[in-house]
C-alpha cells in the first residue's frame, strides 16, 4: 500500500516536472550572459558625464538570443557608453500582458530613455509615450507609427493622427527588409548549384520576416530567372516557438531539408530559432544565410556554412538615436532605415567567399548603391504580404 | 512547529496541529527554503558569468527589489493584485478539479478561450453601453471557456480518455485557434501584425488607483462562490466524495460521469474568466500570440494553496507578486538577474511542497502528520479509471 502510493506520487511528480518544462520553454537560466560581453561593470559608473537613465524591454523570449533582442540591446549599450551614461538594464516580459508594466517598471524609476524591441511591443509602446510625453521612447521595428487624433494607439490601423506632432518623444524604428533580403537572394541565388532554395521563417505573422523574403525572391531572380524558392514557416500562432526555439528550428529545419532534397542554400528568417535552422543547414552540408546581424559572428556555431546575413543596423540605429536625443536633434515618428542611411547591408563572406563566383562582392555593392540612389525595386507590389510567397 | 507532537492516528476532523502545519508552515517553509536555493543560484550565476565583481549581498538587492515591485506603495501593490487575479481564478479552475480527484492541465488552454471569448464579443460590443457590454463579454468568456472544460469532462465520462492527455492536447489546439482566429476573421485590415480592435465600452473600469480593475472583484466573487459550491452545497459535497473515492460514490448512489462534466466544465468557466479579466482589464486587445503561462502557473498555484478557495488567494497574490515585481528587479540590478529567477522560485516551492516528507525529515517533525493533501490525492487517483 505504501509503496503504491510512492509510485503514485513519483508518477504525480514527473507529470509535474513535464508541466513546468513545458511552462518555461525557451527560458535560459542566464539570460545576463548578453549583459556580460561588454565588460562595462553593472553598478552605477563613476565617472557618467550624463545622468541619463536608459533602458531596454525586450519581446518575449531572452535578451541574449544572438540575434534581434540582444543586437538591440548592444546598439543601446553602445549608445549609453557613446554618451557616457550608466550601463542599461534589460527586462524581458513573460507574455504579452506584461508589455505594458514592463514598460511601467522604467517610467515608474525615473527613466530617461526607454528602447522596447519588437513590433509586438507596438501598441503598449504607443500608449506609454502618450501617457509619458516627457520621456523618450524608441521602439524598434514599430515604424511608421499609427495613432489617432489623440496621440493614442490606433488598433483600427485608419491612422489619422500625426505621431511625428502628437508624440514627439516617440521614436519609431523601422528597416527596409526587403533591401537586405534582396542582397542576400542575389547571394544566395549565385552560391545555389541545383537552381532550388530555401528560406524558412519563424511565424507567417512577421511583417519584417515577410519582407525579408518578398526581397529575398526578387534578389535571386535577378541573378538567375529560373531559380526555384521554397518558402515554409515554423509555426503560425506561437511567438516563442518562432523565434526563441532554437531546438524546434533544428527539427524543423532537418524536416525541410529532407523534403526539399534539392535546396542547396537555406535562408533562415527566425531569429533564435532559426539558429537552429543553420544548425540543419551545416549538418545536411549546405549554405545557410543568417539574418538580422551578421551571424558568422553572433551564432559561431553555424559559421562554417554561413556564407553570408541579411543585415539590419539594429545596433547602429538605436546608438545613434540615443546620440540623436541627447543632443536635441531628434525628432519623433516613423525613423526609417534603409540603404541610403546604410540601415541595412549584406554580411561579409569571412571565410566562404569561394562559395561565390569571384565578382560577387561587385554585384552586391553595385546593387547596394542603385538601392541608395533608389533605382532599384526590392520588394513587389504588395509588401508584407504573405500571399505572395505561397 | 518546532515541538514534538505525537502522531495524530489517522484523520480526524478536527485535528488543529496537523491542519495547521500542513496549510501554513509548511508553504511558508517551502518558500523560505525556496529563496535560500535561489540565493545560491543567483550567487552561482555571478560566478559564471564574468565580467561583473562578486557581489555577495546581490541576492538581498535582488529579492528586496523584487519585494519593492510587488508591494513599495499603492502602484506595486495594484500591479501584484492585477497579475494575481487571473492566477486566482485559473487557480481555482485547477484546485476545484483537484477536489474531484481530476488534473486539469487544461487551465491553460480555457484561459485562452476564454480570453478570445471575450474579445470577440467585447470588440463587436465596444459602442455599447457598459451595463450591457463587459457582462455579455464577461459571460462569452466563460462560455468560452466552459465549452473548452467541458470537451475533456465529456471525454471521460463517455470513454474514460484521461483528462491529463485530452486537456494538454486541447491546449495546443486552443494556441491555434486564437492564431486563426486573431489572424483571420478578428485581424483588423491594415495592421502590421496580427490584432484585434479594442474591446472599447467592454473594458473592465479601473476601480483601485491607476490601472487596478474590476477583475479583481470578479475574483473574490469566484473565491465566495466556489467555496460555498464545495462546503454548504450538496453537489459540493459530491464533488468533495467522487474525487475522495469514486466507487464509494457510485456506491452510495450518486453520478460520477455526471459530477465529471459538471467540473471540468465549471473549471473551464472559471479559467475563461481568467483569460476574460486579463483582455478586458489589462490588455483591452488581443495578439495572434498571447504567450500565457497563467494556465500553467496556476497549477502550481492550486497546489500551493491546497486547492481550498481561500489558500488558493494567498498563493495567488505569492505568485502574482514575483511576476510584478520581476520587471523592477531586472532593473535595480542592472539585469544580472534576470526574470527567470521568477520561475526557479515558482518551480522550487513547489518541488519543496511535493516533497514535504523530505522536509519533514530534514526539520525532524517526524511526529506530524498529514501533508499536502492534493499531491496525495493526485497520487492516489492518477491513471485510475474513476468514472
Amino acid at each position: 500500500m505504501r509503496k503504491q502510493r510512492w509510485l503514485g506520487a513519483s508518477a504525480a511528480l514527473v507529470t509535474l516536472t513535464l508541466v513546468l518544462a513545458a511552462c518555461s520553454s525557451g527560458a535560459s537560466p542566464s539570460a545576463s550572459a548578453a549583459g556580460s560581453s561588454e565588460s562595462a561593470p553593472a553598478s552605477v559608473p563613476v565617472t557618467a558625464h550624463s545622468d541619463l537613465k536608459i533602458g531596454v524591454v525586450t519581446d518575449v523570449g531572452t535578451a541574449n538570443d544572438k540575434n534581434f533582442n540582444e543586437y538591440t540591446y548592444v546598439g543601446t549599450k553602445q549608445g549609453a557608453a557613446a554618451i557616457g551614461a550608466a550601463e542599461p538594464p534589460v527586462t524581458v516580459p513573460k507574455d504579452s500582458s506584461e508589455f505594458a508594466s514592463s514598460i511601467q517598471a522604467y517610467v515608474d524609476d525615473g527613466y530617461d530613455i526607454i528602447v522596447t524591441a519588437g513590433f509586438s511591443l507596438g501598441v503598449a509602446t504607443t500608449q506609454a509615450a502618450h501617457d509619458n510625453p516627457d520621456v523618450w521612447f524608441i521602439g524598434v521595428d514599430q515604424g511608421p507609427p499609427c495613432v489617432n487624433a489623440e496621440g493614442l494607439p490606433d488598433t483600427t490601423f485608419a491612422c489619422a493622427g500625426d505621431a511625428a506632432t502628437l508624440l514627439p518623444h516617440f521614436v519609431a524604428l523601422s528597416y527596409q527588409e526587403d533591401q537586405a533580403g534582396y542582397l542576400a537572394g542575389m547571394a544566395a541565388a549565385s552560391a545555389s548549384k541545383s537552381g532550388t532554395i530555401g528560406a524558412i521563417l519563424g511565424i507567417s505573422l512577421c511583417g519584417p520576416c515577410i519582407r525579408y523574403t518578398q526581397g529575398f525572391k526578387l534578389g535571386a531572380e535577378s541573378i538567375n530567372p529560373d531559380i526555384k524558392l521554397v518558402v515554409n514557416w515554423v509555426t503560425e500562432s506561437d511567438f516563442v516557438k518562432a523565434f526563441n526555439d532554437p531546438v524546434s528550428g533544428k527539427s524543423y529545419g532537418d524536416q525541410f531539408l529532407q523534403q526539399n532534397p534539392d535546396v542547396d542554400v537555406l535562408f533562415q528568417v527566425a531569429g533564435k530559432t532559426g539558429n537552429g535552422v543553420l544548425d540543419a543547414a551545416c549538418e545536411a552540408g549546405i549554405y545557410g544565410i543568417g539574418v538580422d546581424v551578421d551571424q558568422s559572428l553572433s551564432y559561431p556555431n553555424a559559421a562554417k556554412c554561413t556564407i553570408t546575413s541579411a543585415m539590419k543596423s539594429l545596433a547602429l540605429a538605436v546608438s545613434t538615436d540615443i546620440g540623436k536625443i541627447v543632443d536635441g536633434s531628434m525628432k519623433g515618428g516613423d525613423d526609417h532605415w534603409d540603404a541610403s542611411r546604410d540601415g541595412i547591408a549584406y554580411g561579409p563572406f569571412h571565410d566562404l567567399a569561394s562559395a561565390f563566383p569571384a565578382n560577387m562582392a561587385d554585384l552586391l555593392d553595385a546593387a547596394f548603391a542603385k538601392m541608395k540612389a533608389g533605382t532599384l525595386v526590392t520588394c513587389p507590389e504588395k509588401c508584407g504580404d504573405l500571399s505572395t510567397l505561397k | 512547529m518546532t515541538t514534538e507532537r505525537p502522531p495524530s492516528q489517522g484523520r480526524r476532523l478536527v485535528a488543529l496541529p496537523a491542519t495547521v502545519w500542513a496549510a501554513v508552515a509548511l508553504p511558508f517553509i517551502s518558500i523560505v527554503l525556496a529563496l535560500l536555493v535561489g540565493s545560491i543560484v543567483i550567487l552561482a550565476s555571478e560566478v559564471i558569468v564574468p565580467g561583473h565583481p562578486f557581489d555577495v549581498t546581490l541576492p538581498v538587492t535582488a529579492y528586496a527589489a523584487l519585494f519593492e515591485g510587488a508591494f513599495g506603495g499603492l502602484d506595486p501593490i495594484v500591479n501584484t493584485i492585477r497579475a494575481a487575479t487571473p492566477l486566482v481564478l485559473a487557480g481555482l479552475a485547477v484546485g476545484l478539479a483537484f477536489k474531484a480527484g481530476l488534473f486539469n492541465i487544461g487551465a491553460q488552454g480555457q484561459f485562452l478561450l476564454g480570453a478570445l471569448g471575450s474579445v470577440t464579443v467585447g470588440v463587436a460590443l465596444n459602442q455599447a453601453s457598459p451595463f450591457i457590454a463587459i457582462p455579455a463579454a464577461l459571460l462569452a468568456g466563460m462560455l468560452a471557456g466552459a465549452a473548452w472544460g467541458f470537451i475533456p469532462g465529456f471525454l471521460k465520462a463517455i470513454s474514460g480518455a484521461h483528462e491529463v492527455v485530452t486537456t494538454i492536447m486541447l491546449n495546443y489546439v486552443a494556441v491555434s485557434v486564437i492564431a486563426w482566429a486573431v489572424s483571420g476573421p478578428l485581424d483588423q485590415p491594415g495592421s502590421p501584425s496580427p490584432i484585434t480592435a479594442q474591446v472599447g465600452n467592454a473594458a473592465l473600469p479601473v476601480i483601485i488607483g491607476r490601472n487596478g480593475h474590476l477583475g479583481v472583484l470578479v475574483a473574490l466573487a469566484a473565491v465566495l462562490a466556489v467555496g460555498w459550491l464545495l462546503f454548504r452545497t450538496t453537489r459540493g459535497f459530491e464533488i468533495r466524495t467522487v474525487g475522495a473515492n469514486p466507487d464509494a460514490a457510485r456506491y452510495a448512489g450518486m453520478q460520477p460521469r455526471l459530477i465529471v462534466v459538471l467540473t471540468m466544465s465549471l473549471a473551464g468557466v472559471l479559467a475563461g474568466l481568467a483569460g476574460a479579466t486579463v483582455v478586458l482589464g489589462v490588455t483591452h486587445y488581443m495578439m495572434a500570440s498571447f504567450g500565457t503561462t497563467v494556465g500553467f502557473d496556476s497549477i502550481a498555484v492550486a497546489l500551493l494553496g491546497r486547492s481550498s478557495p481561500v489558500g488558493i488567494v494567498f498563493a495567488a497574490i505569492l505568485f502574482g507578486a514575483m511576476r510584478a515585481g520581476a520587471p523592477l528587479m531586472q532593473i535595480q540590478t542592472g539585469s544580472l538577474i534576470p526574470a527567470e529567477l521568477v520561475d526557479v522560485l515558482q518551480a522550487t516551492i513547489l518541488l519543496f511542497l511535493a516533497a514535504h516528507e523530505v522536509i519533514r525529515h530534514i526539520l525532524k517533525l517526524r511526529g506530524v502528520k498529514a501533508g499536502l493533501e492534493t499531491t496525495d490525492t493526485i497520487a492516489r487517483t492518477y491513471g485510475r479509471e474513476s468514472v
